[in-house]
């Protein structure tokens, strides 16, 4: 082994590099800022579910667990009425609240049983458990006080139910997501080959019209999306029976807006690569942030502040909530939720395809 | 020159990339049905007037008319077949996928069959692209521009990679073709293929040295070799 040729190796690589700005940035910024949005988006937040607290008792009992649940630093609980709690619960504006009906402390002493109803938005199973623990723990450390008394509320789905587990919660989400992250890298990577190998030029010295080239694109990729989604679709529900209370068309609907964004954004951002290479770094630049800020995986309803209107600003945040508010929530196109989930996919798509049709030209310069 | 049209008027045009002109003040006017051969070592703007008459390059300045309308023009795109430098193929198409592609974006439907036979592939048309040699490459590179049957053709170095007998055939199918009407712009740096053009253009540096048929350019230069001439013409005899 000869030292020397290792090392001729080695500096060829680094001066690649060195050249390769681009790829050096990625190298150094993306795990800053990947690792950065992590962190604020874990500890920037006020990650506590927000909870009411509706007590119709007149006895000593329900005032004591209001108080404790106002206290706890795992949810953040107010008193409201009953009406303004199942109000803010349907809307999406709190997690759960906790009845505690007008005779809980006289049905507390005589039976020594405490039920409180729980009351659970339900369609992030996170933040259910949450809620029915810090009503638990508010429960427990009042124990010592009621002495033997056993505690045991009765727990209502607003949607989901107790079987709602996290699959159910993710596989909404990531039915979309799939299929946008896999037609995307598709996409980009292909464009850039037709660039690559010098057919682009060709497409582009022929009578073909820009709108041409790119409704040619998104319609073939579009089919094998299409299909890729209904695999996808019939594999979630079907194998991993994952919760479904809505029309599967519309998840078909949302799904092939999707693809159609996918296919078109991979048109437009080709043009800022100019390698296969450099196009999977796009992957790490432009879809993990979407990830990590769509509400995938973190309830943008406990991001911090400044995040919420950045994920607010992402097409997949809503294409996700379009996901969940179909599966979970059993939305219809009459929901104004949907309505505008369905929007701002379609016009997100409308934008992206005008922008790689707009910018094919200067691509082969 | 009255009634005479031309298949590409090129009119004192000008392409900058920064600070380099690849086209300075490019003139040059191609007759219907003539073999023109642009001859110029590499980096003269033979690509990029090329590029420039299918639209590929917007020059800064001056005027581009091919088949009797301004550049870019789709209609005239679609009568026209521009062969580029490197074999743009679909690799994992076959070689009659790919020209059957191509004509189609041009708007024909018949000639696929014609065009890979007068490259001599149509034995090898269902083998996919990436398998071809090198040569066979370029001959399918060219079967894709022939198929829509186009009344002008730009060639960018058609016959690089090509052995010598199949590029005396083809020289004699571009010959044949002129014949029947068809203009034909081919770029080169080879000296015994510009022999066979009927006329010539000289460029370097972006602007056009010299133009017309072997014998006038020899005459101009006092030379008996073309190579001679060019670099008489181009100001580098001395070298």
């Amino acid at each position: 082994m000869s030292g020397r040729r290792v090392a001729a190796i080695t500096r060829r690589l680094l001066q690649q590099f060195h050249r390769d700005r681009r790829t050096l940035a990625l190298l150094f910024g993306a795990p800053l800022i990947i690792l950065g949005l992590l962190g604020y988006l874990l500890r920037g937040g006020g990650d506590v579910p927000v909870m009411g607290v509706v007590n119709l008792d007149a006895g000593p009992l329900g005032a004591a667990i209001a108080s404790q649940l106002e206290r706890t630093k795992t949810v953040s609980a107010s008193t409201m009425s009953e009406a303004a709690a199942e109000s803010k619960l349907r809307s999406g504006e709190l997690a759960g609240y906790v009845l505690l009906q007008s005779d809980f402390s006289a049905r507390g002493q005589q039976s020594r049983v405490i039920s409180p109803q729980i009351h659970l938005e339900g369609s992030q199973p996170g933040l259910s458990q949450t809620i029915v623990q810090a009503v638990n723990e508010s429960f427990a450390a009042l124990v010592g006080q009621a002495g033997g008394v056993r505690f045991a509320p009765q727990v209502m789905f607003v949607y989901g139910g107790p079987s709602f587990d996290t699959l159910d919660y993710f596989g909404a989400a990531f039915i979309g997501l799939v299929v946008f992250f896999l037609v995307f890298v598709i996409t980009i990577v292909a464009f850039l080959r037709e660039r690559g190998q010098g057919t682009l030029e060709r497409l582009m010295a022929s009578p073909l019209r820009r709108g041409e080239i790119v409704l040619g694109y998104m319609l073939g990729f579009t089919v094998l999306a299409l299909v890729q989604a209904v695999e996808v679709l019939a594999f979630c529900l079907l194998v991993l029976h994952v919760h479904n209370a809505g029309n599967v068309g519309l998840i078909f609907v949302l799904e092939g807006l999707m693809a159609i964004a996918a296919v078109n954004l991979g048109i437009f951002l080709s043009m800022f690569a100019r390698t296969e290479f450099q196009a999977v770094q796009f992957i790490p630049l432009v879809i993990l942030p979407q990830v990590l800020l769509s509400g995938i995986i973190f309830p943008i309803s406990t991001e911090p502040g400044p995040l919420t209107v950045l994920s607010r600003a992402l097409p997949l945040t809503y294409a996700v909530e379009g996901m969940r508010n179909i599966m979970i929530k059993g939305a219809d196109l009459s929901w104004s939720s949907l309505q505008l989930d369905f929007g701002v996919v379609l016009g997100f798509c409308v934008l992206v395809i005008i922008a790689g049709i707009l910018t094919l030209r200067r691509r082969i310069a | 020159m009255a009634g005479e049209t031309y298949a590409v008027e090129v009119d004192r045009v000008v392409k900058r990339f920064g600070s380099l002109r690849a086209l300075d003040g490019a003139t040059l006017r191609i007759r219907r049905g003539e073999v023109y051969g642009l001859l110029g070592p590499n980096g003269a703007g033979k690509t990029t007037l090329i590029r420039a008459l299918v639209g590929l390059v917007v020059p800064d300045g001056g005027t581009v008319t091919v088949l009797g309308r301004p550049a870019r023009n789709l209609d005239v795109l679609a009568r026209v077949g521009y062969m580029t430098q490197q074999a743009a193929l679909y690799p994992d198409l076959s070689a009659e996928e790919n020209v059957a592609f191509f004509a189609a974006i041009h708007g024909a439907h018949h000639g696929v069959r014609e065009a890979l036979e007068f490259v001599e592939l149509w034995d090898r048309r269902g083998s996919v692209v990436s398998s071809l040699s090198g040569g066979m490459r370029t001959r399918c590179s060219l079967a894709c521009v022939l198929a829509h049957k186009p009344d002008l053709l730009l060639l960018d170095e058609p016959t690089v990679g090509v052995d010598p007998l199949l590029r005396v055939q083809l020289w004699n199918r571009f010959q044949r073709m002129a014949a029947d009407g068809t203009s034909i712009l081919v770029s080169s740096h080879v000296m015994d293929e510009a022999e066979r053009c009927d006329r010539l253009g000289l460029i370097r540096f972006g602007r056009l040295l010299a133009e017309g048929t072997v014998p006038e350019l020899k005459g101009k230069a006092g030379v008996d070799r073309l190579e001679d001439a060019f670099l008489k013409l181009s100001g580098t005899g001395a070298e």
